[in-house]
C-alpha cells in the first residue's frame, strides 16, 4: 500500500525523494571524523593527558563529557547520513520507526544480549576476570570442566534449594495482596492514609527494609531479643558489676541459624512484594464493573461465591501481572540477601544470583568461568518462566484483535 | 547542518589546544585506599613530604574507599593505571603478578640499600617466583586482647601454654564470663582463629603448605588442630550469636565485661578505646603455645605499595617506593596509624603498649604468616572460612566440613 502511494507521489516528477547530495556528504564527512576522534579517545587516558590531568581522579569528570559528546555527533551525523538518502525518504515511513528504536537496540545489545553469549563461552573457561598488560585475555579453555564441578559442589544445591524456597513462598504475596486490597476497597473516611500506610514498605528500598529486618532479627538489641527478654531474661550485673542480661533460653538467632535463616530472609522480602501486590489488586478493583457485581446480587451470589465467580474472573489480568513481578522478584532476590547475610552463615543462604556473583566478584574470588556457568543455569531456569510468559502475552494479543 | 559544523571546528580546535597545553614536566600519580582519618593524615604526610624532597615531581595523590579499592584495583591496572597503587601482598597480589599487571621491582630492593638490609624479615612475603614486586609501609601483630581488669579479679595470670589457657578459661567461667568474643559474620575473624591453632599445632611450615594447597585438609595434622580447636569451643566458649556478629559489634560484650579475651589484630586497640576501655584494663598477650618446642610463627599482615605494569612515571615511582621504604617515614607513618613499620630499622612509638608488645612479638617470631585470606588464594579462602563458620556453630559437620575443603582445594589449585 505504501509502495504504491509513494510510487504515484514519484510520479508527480518532483525531486522530493532524490538523495540530497551535499547534505551527505558533510554528514559523511563529519561522521568519519567524529567517529575517529572517538575512536582515539575510547583509552580515557588519551583525553586526560590531553587536559594535562595524567590520570587525575578528577579528571574523569571533563573526559567523560569530550566523549560523551563526540558520541553524540557520531549518532547525530549518521543519522542525517540516513534520512538524507533517497531510500530512506522512499521508505520512510517503514524505516522511521526503526531509527527511533536503532539506538535503544545498540545499547541494549551492548549490555544485555552480548553478555549473554559472553557467559556462555566463560562459562567452558577457568578465568580470573584478568586481561594481561597488553590486554590479553589470561583464562584457559576447559570444556565443561565448570559444570561437572557444579553438579559435586554442594553450595550449588543450596543455593538452588533456596532459589525454589523463594519461588514458591514468595508466592504467598500474591493472596496476601489480595486480602488486604480487598480489606482495603472501602469508602470509610481516611482510608487513602490506611493504603498508603500498606503500600509504604513497596516505597522503601529494598536494602533499608533488609537492614530494617536484620536489626529487628537481632538477638541482642532487635525486636526479636527485646520480646523475649521479656519472657525468659532477666537483668543482673556481671562480674565487673555492669548490667547485663541473663536469660534462661537463648533467643532465637534467626538469621545465625541455618536452617531457619532464608525463611528469615523470605518474610522480609514478603513484606515489600505484598504492597506491590495489593496496589495491583487496588487499581484491578477500581475497573471491576458494577453492573456485573449488581447482576451477581440479583441472581442471589455473595462472599465467597461473589469473590470466586463475579470478582476474580475480573481481576485476571491483576493476577497475572502480581505473578509475573512476584517470580521475577523472587528469582532476582539479590539485594536482601547480600544487606542481610552475605549469603552466610556459611552459603545456607545463598541462591544463584547471589552465589554467581560471589564466586565471580565478590571479594575477589575470580572464579569468573565457574560463575558464569552458575549464571547459564540461572538464564535457563529464567527462560523456561519467560518463554512462558512471551507466550502467553502474544497470544493474548492474538486473541484481542 | 551548521552548528554540527561550528561544533566539530570547535571540537578539533580545542583538542589541539590541549595537545599543546599538556605539560611535560615529570609527574607521579598515587592511589592510595584508606580514608579513615589517621591513615588518610599519615598517608596526606608522607605525600608532602615527598613532594618537599622532589620539588620538580609534580604528584597527583588521589584515595578512596579500601573496601571500593579491591573492585576497582582490576580495572585500574587494566586500563588507566597509576604510577604507584596500595595493594596487599601475599597470595592476594598472585592473580595480578601471574596477570603481568604488577611490576618487577627486583632491581630497586637489590640497589637500595635501605630496601635490602632492613626488610630481611617481610622480603619473603613480598616475593613471587623469586623476585619482588612490592614496598611495605606497615604492618601489625595478631594476638589475644584481655581485659586486665577482669583477669586481676579472678587472679589469673596471662596464660603461657594450652593448659593454663584452658584452666583460666574454667575460672572464666565458673564466674559466668564468657572467656572469648568473636564476629563470624563476614568470616575473616574464623580464618585468624584457625590460623593460631594450626600455626600452634603444626608450625609454619605445615600451615604454608596447607594454604599452598600441598596438604590436604583432612591430613591427621590438620585433624588434630580441628580436634584442638573443638577443646576451645568446649572449655573456651565463645559469645553466643557470633554468627550475625562483625567484628566491631563482638566488642559490645568485651566492652561491657561480658566477655575477657579477643584474638584481634592490633588495629582492634582504636576502636576498643573508642568503645571507653583504656590501658589499664586492657592489655595483649601472644597466643599460647599448643605442641610444646615448636617454633613460635605469628601473623602479620602487611600493606603495601606496588607499581602497575602499565604506569607511566616509573622512574619517579621507583623514588618514592624508595623514599617511603626510608626508617623515618616508616616511623612516621606508623607513629600516626599505631602500627608496625616493617622497616627493622625504623624507630617505634614507646609510649604505646601494644606497640611495643607487638614490636617484641614479631620480632621474635620464626615465621610471619599474612592471614589466612592472604595466604590461600581468594576462592580457597572463601571456602575456607565458610567451612570454619560451620565448624564453629556445629563441631558435629567436621568430617563433612573438611571433604568439602577438600573438593574445594581440588578445584582451586
Amino acid at each position: 500500500m505504501a509502495i504504491d502511494g509513494t510510487a504515484a507521489l514519484r510520479g508527480a516528477g518532483h525531486d522530493r525523494f532524490a538523495t540530497e547530495t551535499g547534505k551527505v556528504a558533510v554528514s559523511g564527512l563529519v561522521l568519519l571524523i567524529a567517529a575517529w576522534f572517538l575512536f582515539l579517545v575510547i583509552d580515557a587516558g588519551v583525553v586526560q593527558s590531553w587536559l594535562g590531568y595524567a590520570q587525575r581522579g578528577d579528571a574523569r569528570v571533563p573526559t567523560f563529557y569530550i566523549r560523551f559528546a563526540l558520541l553524540l555527533l557520531v549518532i547525530a551525523a549518521a543519522f542525517t547520513l540516513i534520512t538524507s538518502t533517497a531510500y530512506y525518504k522512499r521508505n520512510r515511513i517503514r524505516l522511521a520507526p526503526w531509527m527511533f528504536v536503532s539506538i535503544g537496540l545498540v545499547f541494549f545489545a551492548i549490555y544485555v544480549i552480548i553478555p549473554i553469549f559472553q557467559s556462555f563461552s566463560y562459562s567452558f573457561t577457568r578465568w580470573d576476570g584478568l586481561r594481561d598488560v597488553n590486554g590479553v585475555w589470561t583464562g584457559e579453555w576447559v570444556g565443561i570442566q565448570n559444570y561437572q564441578r557444579l553438579l559435586e559442589d554442594p553450595n550449588f544445591y543450596t543455593s538452588l534449594w533456596n532459589n525454589l524456597l523463594w519461588l514458591v513462598l514468595y508466592m504467598l504475596a500474591v493472596p496476601i495482596g489480595l486480602g488486604i486490597a480487598l480489606f482495603l476497597n472501602q469508602t470509610v473516611t481516611g482510608i487513602r492514609i490506611y493504603k498508603s500506610l500498606f503500600f509504604f514498605p513497596f516505597v522503601i528500598s529494598q536494602v533499608v527494609v533488609g537492614l530494617i529486618f536484620s536489626w529487628a532479627y537481632n538477638p541482642e538489641f532487635g525486636l526479636v531479643g527485646e520480646i523475649w527478654s521479656w519472657f525468659f531474661c532477666e537483668q543482673t550485673t556481671n562480674i565487673l558489676g555492669n548490667p547485663t542480661t541473663v536469660c534462661s533460653v537463648n533467643p532465637p538467632n534467626i538469621l545465625g541459624n541455618p536452617d531457619v535463616a532464608t525463611y528469615g530472609i523470605i518474610a522480609a522480602g514478603l513484606w515489600p512484594q505484598i504492597a506491590y501486590c495489593m496496589i495491583l489488586y487496588l487499581t484491578g478493583l477500581n475497573n471491576v464493573s458494577p453492573d456485573q457485581i449488581e447482576a451477581g446480587r440479583l441472581d442471589g451470589a455473595k462472599g465467597w461465591k461473589m469473590l470466586r465467580h463475579v470478582i476474580l474472573p475480573q481481576l485476571a489480568p491483576a493476577t497475572f501481572l502480581a505473578v509475573v513481578v512476584t517470580v521475577i522478584g523472587a528469582l532476582r532476590s539479590f539485594d536482601m540477601i547480600a544487606t542481610m547475610t552475605q549469603g552466610g552463615p556459611f552459603g545456607s543462604t545463598n541462591v544463584l544470583a547471589y552465589y554467581m556473583y560471589d564466586q565471580a566478584v565478590g571479594e575477589g574470588v575470580g572464579r569468573y568461568g565457574y560463575g558464569s556457568a552458575i549464571a547459564v543455569v540461572l538464564f535457563a531456569i529464567m527462560l523456561v518462566y519467560i518463554s512462558y510468559f512471551l507466550w502467553k502475552m502474544y497470544r493474548d494479543e492474538r486473541e484481542g484483535h | 547542518m551548521k552548528s554540527l559544523f561550528k561544533s566539530a571546528a570547535f571540537g578539533a580546535l580545542a583538542a589541539a589546544t590541549m595537545m599543546a597545553g599538556a605539560a611535560s614536566a615529570s609527574e607521579l600519580v598515587i592511589t592510595f585506599d584508606d580514608l579513615n582519618p589517621d591513615k588518610k593524615a599519615a598517608y596526606d604526610a608522607a605525600v608532602e613530604a615527598f613532594r618537599a624532597a622532589n620539588p620538580d615531581i609534580e604528584v597527583t595523590a588521589n584515595n578512596g574507599d579500601r573496601e571500593a579499592h579491591k573492585s576497582t584495583i582490576r580495572s585500574a591496572l587494566q586500563n588507566d593505571a597509576p604510577d604507584v597503587i596500595t595493594w596487599y601482598p601475599g597470595n592476594r597480589m598472585a592473580p595480578f603478578v601471574d596477570a603481568g599487571l604488577f611490576m618487577d621491582i627486583s632491581d630497586l630492593w637489590a640497589s637500595d640499600p635501605n630496601l635490602s638490609q632492613n626488610f630481611e624479615a617481610i622480603k619473603p612475603t613480598m616475593s613471587r617466583d623469586g623476585k619482588q614486586w612490592g614496598v611495605p609501609y606497615s604492618y601489625y601483630q595478631w594476638g589475644i586482647y584481655y581485659r586486665k581488669d577482669i583477669f586481676d579479679k579472678l587472679d589469673l595470670a596471662e596464660p603461657v601454654t594450652w593448659d593454663e589457657m584452658l584452666a583460666a578459661c574454667d575460672v572464666m567461667k565458673e564466674n559466668g564470663v564468657t572467656p572469648f568474643t568473636i564476629g563470624t559474620q563476614f568470616l575473616w575473624p574464623a580464618g585468624g582463629m584457625f590460623d593460631y591453632l594450626n600455626l600452634r599445632t603444626n608450625g609454619y611450615e605445615v600451615h604454608n603448605a596447607l594454604t599452598a594447597g600441598e596438604i590436604k585438609y583432612t591430613d591427621d595434622r590438620i585433624r588434630q588442630t580441628f580436634a584442638n580447636w573443638e577443646t576451645l569451643l568446649e572449655r573456651c566458649s565463645f559469645v553466643e550469636n557470633h554468627a550475625t556478629m562483625s567484628w566491631q559489634d563482638a566488642i559490645a560484650p568485651f566492652a561491657n565485661g561480658d566477655a575477657a579475651m579477643y584474638l584481634m589484630g592490633n588495629f582492634a586497640v582504636g576502636q576498643f578505646k573508642d568503645a571507653g576501655l583504656t590501658d589499664e584494663q586492657i592489655d595483649f598477650f601472644q597466643f599460647p603455645e599448643i605442641t610444646p618446642g615448636l617454633p613460635r610463627a605469628e601473623e602479620a599482615p602487611a600493606d603495601a605499595f606496588f607499581i602497575p605494569a602499565k604506569a607511566t612515571n616509573v622512574e619517579n615511582a621507583k623514588k618514592f617506593l624508595a623514599f617511603v621504604a626510608s626508617p623515618e617515614v616508616q616511623a612516621e607513618w606508623n607513629k600516626t596509624i599505631g602500627q608496625l613499620p616493617p622497616n627493622s630499622s625504623a624507630e617505634i612509638n614507646t609510649d604505646d603498649k601494644f606497640i611495643v608488645e607487638g614490636m617484641e612479638t614479631l620480632s621474635t617470631a620464626s615465621g610471619l604468616a599474612q592471614f589466612y585470606d592472604r595466604d590461600a588464594p581468594a576462592a580457597m579462602a572463601q571456602a575456607g572460612m565458610e567451612g570454619f563458620q560451620r565448624f564453629m556453630l556445629d563441631p558435629s559437620t567436621l568430617d563433612e566440613v573438611l571433604t568439602e575443603l577438600d573438593r574445594v582445594q581440588g578445584e582451586v589449585y
